[in-house]
């Protein structure tokens, strides 16, 4: 198990974290999403020593990450960094010897890799001249070419095209079936739903959702009911007891169903305003819980 | 896509601080030797050097040779051109020829600088090429007068004529010898000078680039900031060791081959002495340039932060050049013993002679210290500022992140 736990950080007095704890089984895809500045980055970089924590700790296997074991983890900075003049190949083999291949094993891996992310051909190029989606694959490169036991990347998919999408999604469940927990921030949702176990959604320091998506669904179904009536009269679910309007457009609502009010009563009042042609509850999807998630609690709560 | 085979008996081994370090050197090296910038330095620092050789060597036997042809053998006359040579300080070579004709070729062959013609009753003639260059003619002129007054004196009686000596009492016999000592001390410090610059340089640009491209953070992943530094100061250092070596390699055996210095042993002295400087001069440099280089994050901002470091390395320089001058006096004195000016000026007044052992050994001890701090602090300063990144980090803000 990977476990992040308890971590705690602040900037002066900007509290970037406050608590932040989830746990990532071998072989098992987490997707880490959360606005800008949530504190994702921080959460990777104190995995990776980058930052002390002030409190909290992230342990693999039972033990604390440190120098040692964190060679075995593989990581892709949010900023990317690479040595621009310095050759494809050659780079990849400096970190593998970094992360502690010998220089036979590290040259063999080196090629391997290159070969395997498609850049064969560019493996004698600086690195600076490469297209920018070229030289993600070389970054990934880096971070894999150790043979990880763990991997976490920061925004792993920004900047690529849909094409370097899929063959980044591709490696990354091939490393996850061999047994690496993998951890990844995202902001392409539909990318963290299609790919990823489980999914944290982390909002001003701390976790707000962790769980599998199907597990977040639960929790957020049998709130929201799409009703379709195309000829219906304008604002005809006003007033229906427990029931507020989310949107309405062109004879599509969305209505909102507090605890204990009557689905049929709603499904009555929308066959009096005309013929019904869908009426289903909505399976919400991940943008719509991580809206609901990340969404700044009213004042009055935060008064209280 | 394919999937990589696992090997057996090459799993990831936990390097320790001497692998990691030997690593980060041994990039640093094979990255630098193929850089532009190096080879261009290197070349040109080469080729300076070569110059200089070669001027002192077209300076220095401008006069000092004369090639002469001599028609009828007249012992006398070899004698006193012999004489006259030496007098005149001018390498004399003489050349039996059988006649007129055989000296013209000589000379049109440029085997003889000029070819003197003695037969009995005419005046003594020289043939030349073209004109008789001064030491040319002054030897001969002066061989011929003395042998026609000698024969003067025979014919009137006089066989023996006693002609006072001058007898010369040198105050310093060993001035040239230290003049060319401390020749070779600023020659010393210049390459010195110019090395640390670049190396200085090179290091903290090392620093700058990998904080512009933020591989630094993959790299912290991987090992400690001090590890970092060392491999990286280690690894220049080494390959500025290897360039001054060479160069005072080069130089001195230039300087012996072309018999440019009248003790070679001295020589060699002054150059291991600027190479051991070199060594100090640099573990300080380097590691205030890389220290000074980690608070900015772009190659344009590297100016204003290596400028006082390099303001200082340059008065160094002027004031290593004015001790050659006066290497007793106190500017020199004091200056000797200051960490970062002592290795710029140390070796000009320890060329100079004029130094005594324990003055060296304070000087060494001192830039030691220096060295110790510069690199426990800098060392602090440099793990706070690495990660970072946008605009200038102040020395106190590093300083509290490293704690932090």
């Amino acid at each position: 198990m990977l476990e992040f736990d308890g971590l705690h950080k602040s900037f002066g007095d900007n509290h970037v974290l406050d608590g932040v704890g989830f746990t990532v089984a071998p072989g098992s895809m987490f997707g880490f999403c959360g606005s800008n500045g949530a504190g994702k980055t921080t959460t990777m970089r104190i995995a990776m020593g980058l930052v002390r924590p002030d409190a909290g700790d992230v342990r693999w296997r039972g033990r604390s990450l440190d120098q040692a074991s964190r060679r075995r983890v593989g990581y892709m900075p949010e900023e990317r960094g690479l040595y621009p003049k310095m050759k494809v190949g050659e780079q990849v083999t400096y970190f593998a010897r970094l992360h502690g291949l010998d220089a036979g094993a590290a040259g063999r891996a080196s090629d391997e890799w290159v070969e395997r992310l498609g850049l064969g051909a560019r493996r004698g190029d600086a690195v600076e001249k490469l297209s920018l989606g070229n030289q993600q694959r070389v970054q990934l490169a880096a971070a894999l070419v150790s043979r990880p036991e763990v991997l976490i990347l920061d925004e792993p998919f920004s900047g690529l095209d849909p094409i370097g999408v899929d063959s980044l999604a591709e490696a990354l469940l091939g490393q996850a079936r061999e047994g690496v927990p993998v951890v990844f921030s995202s902001h392409q949702l539909d990318l963290v739903e299609r790919l990823c176990d489980s999914v944290g959604i982390l909002a001003r320091g701390r976790m707000v959702a962790a769980g599998t998506v199907e597990e977040l669904r639960r929790r957020e179904a049998g709130r929201l009911l799409r009703v379709v009536v195309p000829d219906s009269a304008a604002r005809w679910a006003d007033g229906l007891p427990g029931v507020r309007v989310v949107s309405e457009r062109a004879g599509d609502t969305l209505l909102e169903l507090a605890d204990g009010a009557d689905d049929q009563s709603v499904l009555a009042a929308a066959v009096r305003t005309g013929r019904v042609t869908h009426f289903a509850w909505q399976q919400p999807t991940l943008v719509e819980l991580f809206r609901e998630a990340v969404a700044v609690p009213a004042p009055q709560e935060v008064a209280a | 896509m394919r999937e990589p085979t696992r090997e057996r008996g090459t799993e990831p081994r936990n390097p320790g601080s001497a692998a990691l370090v030997r690593l980060v050197a041994a990039r640093e090296i094979s990255a630098r030797v193929r850089d532009k910038n190096f080879i261009i330095s290197s070349v040109v620092i080469l080729l300076v050097l070569v110059g200089v050789l070669g001027f002192q060597v077209a300076v220095n036997s401008g006069n000092d040779q004369t090639r002469i042809g001599i028609v009828h053998d007249d012992v006398a006359l070899e004698e006193a051109l012999d004489a006259q040579g030496a007098a005149l300080h001018v390498d004399v070579t003489l050349l039996a020829l059988p006649d007129e004709a055989a000296a013209r070729t000589a000379i049109e062959n440029g085997d003889i600088d000029g070819a003197l013609l003695t037969d009995g009753a005419q005046a003594p003639r020289l043939l030349v090429e073209q004109s008789a260059d001064g030491s040319l003619q002054a030897v001969v002129q002066g061989a011929v007068a003395q042998v026609a007054v000698a024969q003067q004196l025979a014919a009137a009686g006089v066989a023996r004529l006693d002609v006072p000596e001058v007898e010369v009492t040198a105050l310093d016999p060993n001035a040239d010898e230290h003049g060319q000592r401390v020749v070779t001390a600023i020659i010393g410090i210049g390459v010195l000078y110019s090395l640390l610059i670049l190396f200085g340089q090179f290091v903290a640009q090392g620093v700058v680039e990998e904080k512009s491209s933020r591989v630094v953070e993959l790299l912290l992943a991987t090992m400690r900031p001090w590890q970092l530094l060392a491999g990286k100061i280690l690894g220049l250092g080494l390959l500025g060791l290897a360039q001054i070596v060479f160069i005072a390699a080069v130089g001195v055996a230039g300087a012996i081959a072309f018999d440019l210095v009248d003790i070679p042993g001295e020589l060699v002295g002054t150059a291991v002495s600027v190479v051991a400087w070199f060594v100090l001069g640099y573990a300080l440099y380097a590691a205030i340039f890389a220290v000074a280089a980690s608070l900015v994050s772009r190659q344009e901002d590297l100016g204003t932060v290596v400028m006082p470091t390099s303001l200082v390395l340059i008065a160094g320089f002027v004031v290593g050049i004015q001790a050659s001058a006066n290497p007793d006096g106190p500017l020199a004195l004091i200056t000797s013993f200051i960490p970062g000016l002592s290795p710029l000026v140390m070796p000009v007044r320890m060329a100079a002679g004029s130094v005594a052992a324990w003055e060296i050994a304070l000087s060494v001890v001192l830039m030691l210290a220096a060295i110790v701090l510069v690199v426990r602090l800098g060392g602090r300063i440099y793990s706070g500022a690495l990660l970072r990144t946008g605009g200038k980090t102040k020395i106190r803000e590093a300083l509290k992140a490293e704690r932090a």
